[in-house]
C-alpha cells in the first residue's frame, strides 16, 4: 500500500541522463547506448548481450549503460489487456446485461447449470455479473475523495512559511499511521452505520495520511526552491504561487501516486466487504459472495472461485498496468 | 544515537497513548446514547442498564478516560459485554495462534524475499528476472482473502493435499500441514514489496564502482555478491520490513477469518460484528502498541546502520 518502494527506483531512472534521450524498451536503443559508451575491455559492443553489460567485470560505464528493466513485448501486452479487460468489463457492463431469469432452486445445487447456485439458490452468474460494479465504484470514489482532501492539506503544509501550521496539519497523520490500516477501518466501521457512503468515507480517511505526506514531500522541494522565493519577493499572491506554480509542479508525482492509491483502496474495499463491515447486509459484491458462499465450497466451488478469481485478476492487472505507466513516465 | 533514540522513544510513547485515547473515543463517537447503541438487537431496559453500569457510562467522560488509561497501565482492559469475561484474559488466549502465524511469517520472509531479490538482480532482464518481477508486481496488493480461497479450492479441495481450515486442531504447531496455506497467503504481499526493494538495491550495488573494483581485485563472484553488494542492497529494505508489521497484523485478521484460526484477528472481527466495544478497544490497543514498537525498533536499527539518514521523517 505504500508507494515508497516505487519512488526511489523510478526516481533514479528519471535522473539517468541516457534514459532521457533514448526511450527504453527496444534492443536497438540499447545497442545505441553501447555505441556511445563503449565499455573498455569489451571486444565488440554489438556482439555482446548488452543486458549483461553491468555484470562484465571492470565495466565502469555500466551505470550509464543500464538497460531498461522492463520490455513491453506484444504477448505481454495482450496478456495484460486480457487480465484487465475481463474483470473490468464484467464489473462495468455486467449489471446492464440481460440475464435469463431462472427460478430459485436449492442452495449450492450441484445439478444446476454452470456455474451453479449460491447460498440462496440463485444462479452464481447473476451475482458475478452484478457484483463488480460496487467494488470498483467504491474504490474509485474513495480514492478521488481522499485526494480531494489530502492534496490541499499536503500543499498547504509544504507551502506555508509558518512551521506550526505544518506541524498542526501533519502530526495527526503520524498518529493515524501507527495503526494498521485494516484495523483502523474495522474500528471506524464498528461505530459507523453500515452504508455504502460510509465505506467510501472510511477508505478515504484511511488513505488520507499517505496521500498528504506524499504531496507534502513532493511539494516541499518546489515550495522552497528559487522560483518560489523569487515569486514571493516579487509579491505574487499566495494563490498564484501555491496553486499556479507549486501545485502544477507536483502533478506528475500525484498522477503516479493515484494509481498506487486506487489499487490500495480496491484492496481495502474488498477486504472490508469480505469481513462484513461497511456494506449493508443486502449488498452482494464479489467479496461478499466469497464470504457467504464459503460454506458450500465443497458442493459448488464456482460460487467462490469465480468472484475470487475476478478480484485477483483485477488486482494483478491494475498493479501491472500502473507499474508499466510509472516506468514509462519515469523514463520519458 | 542516544539523543535520537530518546526522541524516537518519546514519539513512540505519544503514539501508544494516542492509540489508547482513540480507542477510548470510539465510545464517545457512538451516535446517541452509547448504552442504547451498544445494546443493538436487544434494546430491553435491563440490558441497557447493565451496559451502562458495566462501562460506567453515567460518569463524566474525562473520569472514564483516566480510569481507562490507568486500567491499561495495570493490564486491566475491562470486561466483554457479550461473555462477561475480562478482556485481558481473552487477549492472552487469542494471542498464541496469532503470534505463531506472525512469527513464522517473519522468519520465512527475510530469506525468501532477499533470495528472490538477489536472484532477480543477478539475472537482470532475462526470463528469471522478468518472471520474478512480474509476479512481485502483480501480487503486490491482491486481497488476501481472494488469494486464500483460490489456494484452498486448488490445494485443499481440488488436489486434497492440505486441510482447508484449522477447525478442530488443538494447537497450530502440532499439525504443521494446517499452517502451509495461511503462511503462503500471509507471505505473498510482504515478499513482493521487499523482494522488489532488494532487487533495486542489488542492481544499484552491482553497478557501483566499489563492486567493479572488488571484481578487478579477483574476489570470487559469490563473495562479491554476498559480502560486498548484499549489505548495501538490504539497507533500503529495512524501513519496509517495519511496514510489514502493519500488513502482517492486517493480513492476520483476514487469514484467521478464512482459515478459522481462533486468534486475535478472529476475536476482533467477532467483537466488531457483535459491537462488543471493550474487546475491540483492548485488541486495538494491543495491535497499535505492537505496530509502534516494531516501527520503533526498525527505525533504531536503520539509524544504527546509516546514522546520517534521518529516518523519523
Amino acid at each position: 500500500m505504500s508507494p515508497e518502494p516505487d519512488l526511489p527506483e523510478s526516481g533514479r531512472r528519471g535522473l539517468d541522463p541516457d534514459d532521457l534521450s533514448h526511450p527504453p524498451g527496444t534492443l536497438d536503443t540499447r545497442g545505441a547506448h553501447n555505441a556511445t559508451h563503449p565499455t573498455p575491455g569489451a571486444t565488440s559492443p554489438r556482439k555482446r548481450r548488452t543486458v549483461l553489460a553491468p555484470l562484465v567485470s571492470g565495466a565502469l560505464e555500466s551505470r550509464h549503460t543500464r538497460p531498461s528493466d522492463r520490455r513491453n513485448s506484444l504477448p505481454e501486452r495482450i496478456a495484460l489487456a486480457a487480465l484487465l479487460a475481463l474483470p473490468l468489463g464484467i464489473a462495468l457492463v455486467g449489471p446492464f446485461l440481460p440475464v435469463p431469469e431462472r427460478d430459485r432452486t436449492q442452495p449450492f445445487d450441484p445439478a444446476a447449470p454452470w456455474p451453479g447456485t449460491d447460498y440462496l439458490g440463485t444462479s452464481v452468474l447473476n451475482g458475478v455479473l452484478d457484483g463488480g460494479w460496487g467494488i470498483v465504484v467504491t474504490a474509485a470514489a474513495a480514492t478521488a475523495s481522499a485526494f480531494l482532501v489530502g492534496l490541499p492539506i499536503g500543499l498547504i503544509a509544504a507551502a506555508t512559511r509558518r512551521r506550526w501550521i505544518d506541524e498542526l496539519l501533519m502530526r495527526p497523520f503520524d498518529l493515524l499511521l501507527a495503526l494498521p490500516s485494516l484495523l483502523l477501518m474495522l474500528l471506524l466501521a464498528s461505530i459507523a452505520p453500515p452504508t455504502a457512503w460510509m465505506l467510501v468515507l472510511i477508505v478515504a480517511l484511511v488513505n488520507l495520511p499517505d496521500i498528504a505526506r506524499i504531496v507534502r514531500a513532493a511539494a516541499l522541494e518546489t515550495a522552497h526552491g528559487p522560483a518560489v522565493e523569487a515569486m514571493w519577493l516579487q509579491g505574487e499572491s499566495w494563490w498564484r504561487t501555491s496553486i499556479g506554480h507549486i501545485a502544477r509542479s507536483i502533478l506528475p508525482t500525484v498522477a503516479a501516486d493515484a494509481g498506487v492509491r486506487l489499487v490500495g483502496a480496491f484492496y481495502l474495499v474488498a477486504a472490508a466487504s469480505f469481513l462484513g463491515v461497511g456494506a449493508g447486509p443486502e449488498a452482494s459484491d464479489w467479496a461478499v459472495m466469497v464470504d457467504v458462499n464459503r460454506g458450500g465450497i465443497f458442493l459448488s466451488p464456482w460460487g467462490v472461485v469465480l468472484p475470487a478469481a475476478l478480484l485477483v485478476a483485477l488486482a494483478v492487472g491494475l498493479n501491472l498496468l500502473f507499474d508499466r505507466l510509472l516506468a514509462r513516465k519515469a523514463a520519458a | 544515537m542516544l539523543a535520537y533514540a530518546a526522541k524516537r522513544i518519546g514519539l513512540g510513547a505519544v503514539q501508544v497513548l494516542a492509540v489508547a485515547v482513540l480507542a477510548f473515543a470510539l465510545v464517545e463517537l457512538l451516535p446517541g446514547d452509547a448504552a442504547v447503541a451498544l445494546a443493538g438487537d436487544q434494546p430491553d431496559p435491563d440490558n441497557i442498564e447493565r451496559i451502562r453500569e458495566q462501562m460506567h457510562l453515567d460518569e463524566p467522560a474525562l473520569a472514564r478516560l483516566g480510569d481507562w488509561l490507568a486500567g491499561i497501565a495495570t493490564g486491566d482492559f475491562g470486561a466483554s459485554l457479550v461473555s462477561g469475561r475480562p478482556v485481558a484474559g481473552l487477549l492472552v488466549t487469542a494471542l498464541e495462534p496469532t503470534l505463531i502465524l506472525a512469527g513464522l511469517t517473519l522468519i520465512l520472509l527475510l530469506p525468501l524475499s532477499i533470495g528472490l531479490g538477489v536472484a532477480a538482480a543477478r539475472r537482470r532482464g532475462r526470463w528469471p528476472d522478468r518472471l520474478i518481477t512480474t509476479f512481485t508486481v502483480g501480487l503486490y496488493s491482491v486481497p488476501e482473502f481472494a488469494l486464500a480461497v483460490l489456494l484452498v479450492s486448488v490445494f485443499a479441495i481440488g488436489l486434497a493435499w492440505l486441510p482447508p481450515t484449522a477447525v478442530g486442531v488443538p494447537s497450530l504447531l502440532s499439525e504443521p500441514a494446517v499452517l502451509v496455506l495461511p503462511l503462503l497467503v500471509l507471505l505473498a504481499r510482504p515478499i513482493c514489496s521487499i523482494a522488489r526493494l532488494v532487487r533495486a538495491g542489488m542492481i544499484e550495488a552491482l553497478d557501483s564502482e566499489y563492486v567493479a573494483h572488488v571484481r578487478r581485485a579477483g574476489v570470487s563472484e559469490r563473495r562479491v555478491v554476498l559480502a560486498h553488494a548484499l549489505p548495501n542492497a538490504v539497507t533500503p529494505a529495512t524501513a519496509q520490513i517495519a511496514r510489514t508489521a502493519d500488513w502482517l497484523l492486517g493480513g492476520v485478521i483476514v487469514v484467521e477469518s478464512v482459515f478459522v484460526i481462533p486468534g486475535l484477528g478472529t476475536a476482533l472481527v467477532d467483537a466488531v460484528n457483535a459491537r462488543d466495544l471493550p474487546v475491540v478497544q483492548g485488541i486495538a490497543v494491543a495491535f497499535g502498541a505492537t505496530t509502534v514498537l516494531v516501527n520503533l525498533a526498525a527505525d533504531l536499527v536503520a539509524f544504527r546502520l546509516a546514522p546520517r539518514l534521518e529516518v523519523a521523517r
